[in-house]
């Protein structure tokens, strides 16, 4: 009974310590304070109306400077390299998987750990790793890098989450569907990938996110004319906490959590 | 294809596996057989014998190190498994669970591009012959075992087979329903004229389901026969071992006589030698009967009682432990009495191998 009552305050605790400043983030974002956010002044959509370009009373003075631009511009380009690297680490993870999955060749296992690696090597490694490469080849920054860089590591999830349900496979629906007379290509279409669909869509939500909100690899590659969206809130804070950063870190909380959610939903679906 | 060809001719096929050690598996080793019309042909052998690897080579999921594989007279040692005209029922089922069990059904006509209103009619079809009318949208998950053994079946069918292989496909079942399907499948092919080649570790299932028995072992066909033909005159120790309980009892023949070890003889003429009497339990009675017989005095030993009749183990003065099935008749005797046990000499079976 104190045991159970124990464990209750521990996990409430728990929830409170990992959920609380994400809370009080979306708290601030609503604070009407503009110097000191953590002085509750009343409730304002201000911030918002800020980051969507709207007149509020902060534009109205004269030491405004208007970053809206940069802020869409931002969240353009980390949309476009998002999809971008969600299609192509899709597609080469899947393909990965299956091989692996598939075929017995020699060194099959260092095979496997290597594409693993990429997902433990610390960050910064990588980041200075892949600089070197493109200037080494003589690769100009841009979004091109950003995405080549992204999709070095972001396969390697998408290679886990559909060897994980690879695995679950039983291999001989394939051999049935060959024996009712489907062709290798058919027997893939219709077997195989809607088979391992969920994990297919799974390995791509999560590169989706992940590449949503690199910063560390991507701020090395980025290059100076391109910002994605984690580099742009990290260029806002280093010129002091703003408030309108919190409406900004609320949205994008907001949009990861409806893109998770459908995702959840769709896979729930299926079953 | 000529009307005579038989449906399946294997000719001469081998195929060993390396194991993981380094060493190697035979599997099959020359083997050959040759199915006749709409046969029901079982392939029985305890695991590891070959079995299932003849099974796959057949489907084309194996491919043979040497020899042939003969279906209606076309060589397809070399197609790959979707062209050839046969279809299998998994031990796992293999079931497509992303599909309804009518798209399950209706795969092999899908595939074969067959138009909506033929492939519809068709799953109806087969779901009755299966027992299954009228659950072509239900999903796989909602399905029994017992059901989803016979979408599997159903599925197979619907592709029309020269051939239909089935890989130990009632393992999964209870007793019951075991014994419910043995009476359907053959019922099934039957009524479709087309061969079966099953595959069992099973030798109840291969004796009641089979027109012929293969027994396999060490990756070659012991004896294929009719299964009273398997079970009353076995070719071979391995198969009086391995088909069914037996007694088998050391005997040395000469001049038309055998003679057992403790001075009793039988005429027999097809053996010159040492060579194994082979005595089935139910052969074993209390009553000497009308004409000569063998006697097995003894005690009895252990006593089980299955239902139909009582299993006796009688520790005999010299031939050790014989098995005995004996009738309830009121009488039988109880474990620790002294009983004679006999034999008829009619029909006495002698292998022409020595017990080890």
């Amino acid at each position: 009974m104190r045991l159970s009552r124990l464990l209750t305050v521990y996990g409430i605790a728990f929830f409170v310590f990992v959920y609380a400043p994400i809370l009080l983030v979306v708290l601030f974002s609503f604070n009407a304070n503009p110097v000191n956010m953590m002085i509750w002044d009343g409730f304002t959509l201000d911030w918002y109306r800020l980051i969507f370009g709207m007149e509020t009373e902060v534009t109205k003075s004269s030491t405004y400077v208007d970053s809206t631009p940069q802020l869409y511009a931002a969240v353009r380009t980390s949309l476009i390299v998002a999809l971008s690297t969600t299609a192509i680490s899709t597609l080469f993870g899947t393909a990965l998987a299956l091989a692996v999955a598939r075929y017995r060749f020699r060194l099959a296992g260092l095979y496997r750990a290597l594409l693993l690696v990429p997902m433990i090597m610390p960050d910064i490694v990588l980041g200075i790793a892949l600089l070197i490469f493109f200037i080494t080849i003589g690769m100009n920054l841009s979004v091109l890098t950003i995405i080549v860089g992204q999709c070095t590591f972001l396969i390697s999830y998408v290679f886990v989450t559909v060897s994980a349900r690879l695995a679950q496979l039983d291999s001989s629906i394939e051999e049935a569907s060959a024996d009712l007379g489907a062709s290798p290509l058919q027997t893939f279409r219709k077997v195989t990938l809607p088979t391992i669909a969920p994990g297919v869509f799974g390995g791509a939500l999560l590169a989706f996110i992940i590449s949503m909100d690199d910063l560390v690899i991507t701020y090395f590659i980025a290059g100076a004319g391109r910002t994605t969206l984690p580099i742009h809130i990290w260029g806002m804070l280093r010129r002091g906490i703003k408030p309108e950063i919190n409406a900004i870190a609320t949205l994008m909380l907001l949009f990861t959590i409806a893109v998770a959610s459908i995702g959840l939903y769709i896979r729930s679906r299926r079953k | 294809m000529s009307a005579s060809a038989a449906p399946l001719e294997i000719v001469a096929a081998s195929k060993s596996f390396r194991t993981p050690e380094g060493g190697t598996v035979t599997a099959l080793d020359n083997v050959s057989v040759r199915l006749g019309g709409s046969e029901f042909v079982t392939l029985l052998g305890p695991s590891g014998c070959g079995k299932t690897t003849l099974l796959r080579t057949i489907s084309g999921f194996e491919s043979l190190d040497s020899g042939d594989i003969v279906i209606y007279g076309r060589n397809v040692t070399d197609w790959p498994a979707h062209k050839r005209p046969v279809n299998t029922v998994f031990q796992t089922y293999a079931l497509f669970a992303h599909m309804s069990v009518g798209r399950n059904v209706g795969y092999a006509l899908e595939i074969a591009g067959q138009n909506q209103r033929t492939i519809r009619s068709q799953v109806g079809e087969m779901l009755e012959l299966v027992g299954l009318t009228g659950l072509e949208n239900r999903s796989i998950s909602q399905l029994s075992g017992g059901q989803r053994q016979r979408v599997a079946l159903a599925r197979a069918l619907a592709a029309k087979p020269q051939l239909l292989l089935l890989d130990e496909p009632l393992s999964a079942l209870d007793k019951n329903l075991r014994q419910k399907m043995q009476h359907e499948l053959k019922t099934i092919q039957q009524e479709l004229g087309i061969g079966f080649v099953f595959v069992t570790h099973d030798q109840d299932e291969a004796l009641t389901m089979s027109d012929r028995v293969a027994v396999l072992a060490h990756g070659q066909i012991q004896q294929i026969g009719a299964p009273e033909d398997l079970y009353k005159r076995p070719a071979n120790l391995f198969t009086a071992d391995f088909l069914g309980e037996s007694n088998l009892i050391p005997v040395e023949a000469a001049g038309g006589t055998a003679h057992l070890g403790d001075g009793q003889h039988f005429p027999y003429s097809g053996l010159e030698g040492r060579g194994t009497l082979m005595l089935r339990p139910e052969e074993l009675s209390r009553a000497a009967g009308d004409g000569p017989a063998l006697a097995f005095p003894g005690r009895v030993s252990a006593r089980y009682y299955t239902g139909k009749d009582y299993q006796l183990e009688l520790a005999s003065e010299t031939f050790g432990a014989l098995q005995a099935s004996l009738r309830d008749d009121g009488a039988v005797p109880a474990i620790g009495e002294a009983v004679t046990l006999y034999s008829s000499l009619q029909n006495l079976h002698v292998i022409d191998e020595v017990v080890a």
